[in-house]
């Protein structure tokens, strides 16, 4: 068909809030979809500008939207990941020290 | 007028909850949370938004769900990072206790050919491709070495039976170095049966020695991708199981299947020639890509589309049977269920991370090298020595577990700082397999968006969290794996 | 429903007795052993010299000489091997074991720092130590041979080192005594406290500890305290820490009916290394009537919940047992992990129950049931216990 020549070489542009979005988020979306289509990303002040490359026919117009999704999961994981990550070398180190899980509080 | 106070009294209140380390996956509009230790919830998509913009509710279903997986805990409550705490470390001790795995290839010969098979030689120079005695001793020494509590001795070849006499030495002394090592000492022979004397089951018995073979389904599929001289190679596996189940019992024998091309829509059949053989689970395999299999390029025939359809066809038919009485287990699946929905790791070395070669397996081939898994030694016989550790003559086991063979792989591959596997809500049920990666790839990490370890792994994650929170029996049955 | 306490009928005027327990002995069970026992007199029974205390059940058979009471006819089914305690005067009779009973279990103290919605027992704020001290001098009278003994409360932990101390004294003095142990298992949050504890050093001790929610919300509202998941969770798992043996208890009600399947998955991944898992009905006394509408649920309505719950734990290998429940308002399914366990002295039967085939098996009704009982109890006709159950929990 018509659409199938079309969307195997159009690349698509996709662009993201600066003060959202971050470089970081955009790459680890990226790599996700590293087998449907590649993402050249221009990063800026304002706005980062990916550019969306189909490998293997992947149908562009679908990939665009399952990737702004993507990038908004990972801006959001990339926030749990530095909200938490005190927490998580905390468990870490009780969980491998010495004392075990016992609170150093707890014993008196 | 009461001395008691209503619930609402003890709900916490709305604006001090803090995050705890977690991950997700959406999972068709719902949303699959897993905590730092892999226990999971699923939510739908308006309480993962909740969840997401952290304008948690004082008091409701969500937060109690959150709070009892330890999601999300109050700024005050240090009960939630114990319990994690203690999660991780058993998790860990486990890992670090897992059977030494301890692979003595004693013959490369074998009386089959094969074609997925490019390790085997058909061949009567013994001098050649047989371990000697000397080889298996020092592998007794290293094997030995290693720290864990229990140790597992596999025999394989080629095919190992023809060197039975060396098996038996090194039984021997194995039992006798353990008289004063009190180990958890177990030995496996993996033959295609076609040897199988009295005699070996007689040593096999008074032994206490467990037999794993190959069976791949019905005589047609077996026969076919199992030449041998007399086209009788699943004539013979199948006596070798029964008289294996009669004289040793049926705890001490398994099966394991090849997965082929021709097997991909037979999976009923394969199951149904299982059943019928009285074994008690089938590993519903993945095809190994590796030697033989990728030189004659019958890998790529396989997309892992495909197998993962194989896998969940198989799936729902042993859960029929389970269904209607019969007591199967499914191998594959029962290992991810236990990472799942226990605290125990089950040593799969495919399944582990750090990867578990070299800590979860050593293999000493037939000429005395050591490689870090069983792939690893596949692949140096088609010419690539990347896993290859080290030589039994040269080295010691400090040597072997240090050497930059066994180091980067294990470095480079570690799931919890790669791209897309540290963030991944399945992380802590999957591994790393840098030999696997290696061989579809060129480098240990592989990219996890093109490469089908994780797409398959990703789709029977999926798969089983799907059956296990929509089908009690499935969900039933799956616990009971786990429990086992 | 057999009394353990009651006012003497008559008692020796004006007497002072030296101790407050004895064990009773009688002429069938005479020892030469006279420290601390009470001698039980038949009728018209000569009395033998020597002992602190005799018993009688009617004042007119009373000994010459010597400390006596008269048993009200409610306790004078007391017999050789029980041990009772007595006021200064005599007035006063607690049956503090009872030889023939199996589930003996000792009260330290009525004090609590929880106030649970369906406290069977509700707690009262005075002081009493006593309880402890006589309790110590029970252990010094039974049998080398005892096989098992439980102390509940109140809360037991509150004596601190106290409770250890006893605890110590029932290791040394009844060997072979299985020990339980009743508490909130707040205490142990302090992990001093759970060495002090395990210092104890019986391998036959347990401690049984509630649980009732897999997060702090549920649990501190049925136990009406604040903090008390936090705590005694972090005690259960310093308990683990230093290889106790643990039971968790959960009573199921109507607040924690629903909670179950819940429950029973915090247990299998937070706590499996608890020795087992009691699921325990209702039993309607003390603020469980106060609160029966917060509280009371028919046992028929929560069984998919106690299904979900047992396969949860079961099935994941964690040891799981049903406690206080009518076989027929339980599912089919259950019935292998139901339990004997209502105390013979609060086991009675409904009407429904003379004609049921599973009466035996049955775990039957507190006492307490005649005040609330589900309306579903039905006898079992004979066939129905023999059908085997449609899947099975792993046992
Ligand atoms: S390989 Fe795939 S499924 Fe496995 S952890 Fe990595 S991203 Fe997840
Ligand atoms: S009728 Fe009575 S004895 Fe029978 S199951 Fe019900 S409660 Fe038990």
């Amino acid at each position: 068909m018509d659409a199938n020549e079309q969307k195997s070489d159009r690349p698509t542009e996709v662009r993201f809030a600066a003060s959202t979005t971050s470089v970081d988020a955009i790459q680890r979306a990226a790599y996700r979809f590293g087998d449907r289509f590649s993402v050249e990303l221009l990063p800026g002040v304002d706005e980062h500008i990916c550019i969306l490359r189909s490998r293997d026919d992947a149908d562009l117009d679908e990939e665009t939207e399952n990737f702004r999704v993507e990038v908004l999961d990972q801006t959001l994981r990339v926030r749990i990941r530095k909200e938490t990550e005190p927490i998580r070398t905390m468990i870490l180190a009780k969980a491998f020290s010495r004392t075990g899980v016992v609170d150093p509080q707890d014993l008196d | 007028m009461s001395r008691f106070r209503g619930a609402e009294a003890f709900a916490a209140s709305g604006d001090d909850w803090q995050l705890l380390p977690f991950r997700f996956e959406r999972l068709n509009g719902r949303v699959l949370v897993t905590n730092m230790v892999g226990e999971h919830l699923v939510l739908s998509g308006e309480d993962f938004e909740v969840l997401a913009t952290g304008e948690l509710p004082a008091d409701s279903d969500l937060v109690r769900r959150l709070r009892a997986k330890q999601v999300i805990k109050r700024s005050g409550e240090r009960a939630p990072l114990s319990l994690l705490a203690l999660k991780a470390r058993t998790r860990h001790a486990r890992l670090a206790e897992s059977t030494g795995l301890h692979i003595f290839v004693v013959s490369l010969r074998c009386e089959h050919s094969c074609p997925y098979c490019q390790v085997s030689r058909q061949s009567e120079d013994r001098d050649r491709y047989d371990m000697t005695l000397a080889t298996a001793e020092r592998g007794l020494d290293m094997t030995f070495r290693s720290p864990s509590r229990s140790l597992k001795i596999e025999f394989q070849g080629g095919e190992p039976l023809l060197n039975f006499g060396l098996i038996e030495e090194v039984v021997r002394q194995a039992e006798v170095r353990n008289r004063d090592e009190g180990r958890d000492l177990g030995f496996v022979i993996a033959s295609n049966l076609a040897l199988l004397s009295d005699e070996v089951l007689d040593f096999c018995a008074r032994h206490n020695i467990h037999i794993s073979t190959s069976l791949d389904g019905p005589a047609d599929l077996h026969n076919r991708n199992r030449p041998r001289p007399g086209r009788d190679s699943w004539e013979r596996a199948v006596d070798g199981i029964r008289r294996v189940r009669e004289t040793l019992g049926v705890d001490h024998i398994s099966a394991l299947m090849t997965t082929t091309k021709r097997s991909l829509d037979r999976v009923r059949d394969i199951i149904d020639t299982y059943v019928d053989l009285g074994l008690r689970g089938i590993f519903l395999r993945p095809l190994s890509p590796y030697g033989f299999a990728i030189k004659t390029k019958s890998y790529s025939a396989y997309d892992a589309e495909r197998w993962i359809d194989f896998y969940r066809e198989g799936l729902g038919y042993i859960l029929e049977l389970n269904r209607q009485g019969l007591d199967l287990t499914e191998y594959f699946s029962t290992v991810i269920l236990r990472k799942m929905l226990t605290n125990v790791e089950p040593g799969y070395v495919d399944l582990m991370s750090p990867a578990g070669i070299g800590i979860g397996a050593l293999v000493y081939n037939y000429d005395g090298s050591v490689y870090a898994s069983d792939e690893g030694r596949m692949l140096a016989e088609m010419g690539d020595e990347t896993f290859r550790l080290g030589h039994l003559e040269v080295d010691t086991y400090e040597s072997i577990m240090t050497s930059e063979a066994l180091l980067a792989p294990l470095e480079e591959s570690f799931a919890l700082s790669a791209p897309m596997c540290s963030d991944c809500a399945f992380e802590t049920y999957c591994g790393s397999d840098p030999v696997y990666h290696y061989a579809t790839s060129g480098d240990f990490l592989g990219r996890k968006s093109e490469s089908d370890f994780c797409r398959r792994n990703m789709a029977i994650f999926k798969h089983l969290i799907d059956l296990y929170e929509n089908d009690e029996f499935a969900r039933r049955t799956f616990l009971s794996w786990a429990g086992r | 429903m057999i009394s353990l306490r009651g006012r003497a009928s008559d008692f020796g005027p004006g007497q002072h007795l030296d101790r407050a327990v004895w064990m009773v002995v009688d002429r069938d069970r005479l020892t030469p052993q006279r420290h601390g026992r009470a001698y039980k007199l038949r009728d018209c029974e000569e009395a033998p010299p020597g002992f602190g205390l005799y018993l009688v059940d009617d004042a007119r058979f009373a000994p010459r000489d010597g400390a006596w009471i008269a048993l009200p006819p409610l306790l004078r089914y007391v017999a050789a091997g029980d041990v009772i305690s007595a006021s200064e005067s005599g007035e006063h009779v607690r049956v503090l074991w009872r030889a023939g009973s199996p589930n003996n279990s000792v009260l330290l103290t009525e004090r609590c720092d929880h106030y649970c919605l369906m406290c069977s027992q509700p707690p009262k704020e005075r002081d009493d130590d006593w309880l402890l001290d006589n309790a110590a001098e029970l252990i010094r009278l039974l049998p080398t041979s005892t096989p098992g003994i439980g102390f509940t409360g109140g809360e037991p932990t509150i004596y601190g080192e106290r409770l250890i101390e006893l605890l110590r004294l029932c290791r040394n003095l009844l060997p072979d005594a299985g020990v339980h142990v009743l508490s909130n298992g707040r205490r142990f949050a302090n992990f001093g406290f759970a060495r002090s504890w395990a210092s104890v050093d019986n391998p036959r001790m347990m401690v049984g500890i509630p649980l009732y929610g897999a997060e702090p919300a549920l649990h501190d509202y049925v136990v009406q305290s604040e903090g008390a998941f936090e705590d005694t969770v972090r005690g259960i798992v310093n308990l683990g820490e230093v290889g106790q043996r643990i039971e968790i208890r959960v009573v199921i009600h109507q607040q924690t009916a629903p909670a179950l399947p819940e429950i029973a998955e915090y247990i299998a991944r937070n706590l499996p290394f608890v020795e087992q898992v009691a699921l325990m009905g209702l039993e309607m006394m003390g603020f469980a009537r106060a609160n029966v509408k917060d509280v009371w649920i028919d046992p028929l309505d929560y069984q998919p919940e106690l299904r979900e719950a047992v396969s949860l734990l079961a099935l994941r290998r964690v040891r799981t047992m049903i406690y206080n429940h009518q076989l027929c308002l339980l599912d089919r399914e259950l019935w292998p992990f139901a339990v004997r366990s209502i105390s013979d002295w609060k086991n009675e039967y409904h009407a429904e129950c003379t004609d049921c085939s599973a009466r035996d098996r049955c775990g039957g009704f507190f006492f307490s049931a005649k005040y609330k009982v589900s309306e579903s109890i039905r006898a079992i006709p004979a066939a129905e216990t023999q059908a085997p159950a449609l899947l099975s929990l792993g046992r």
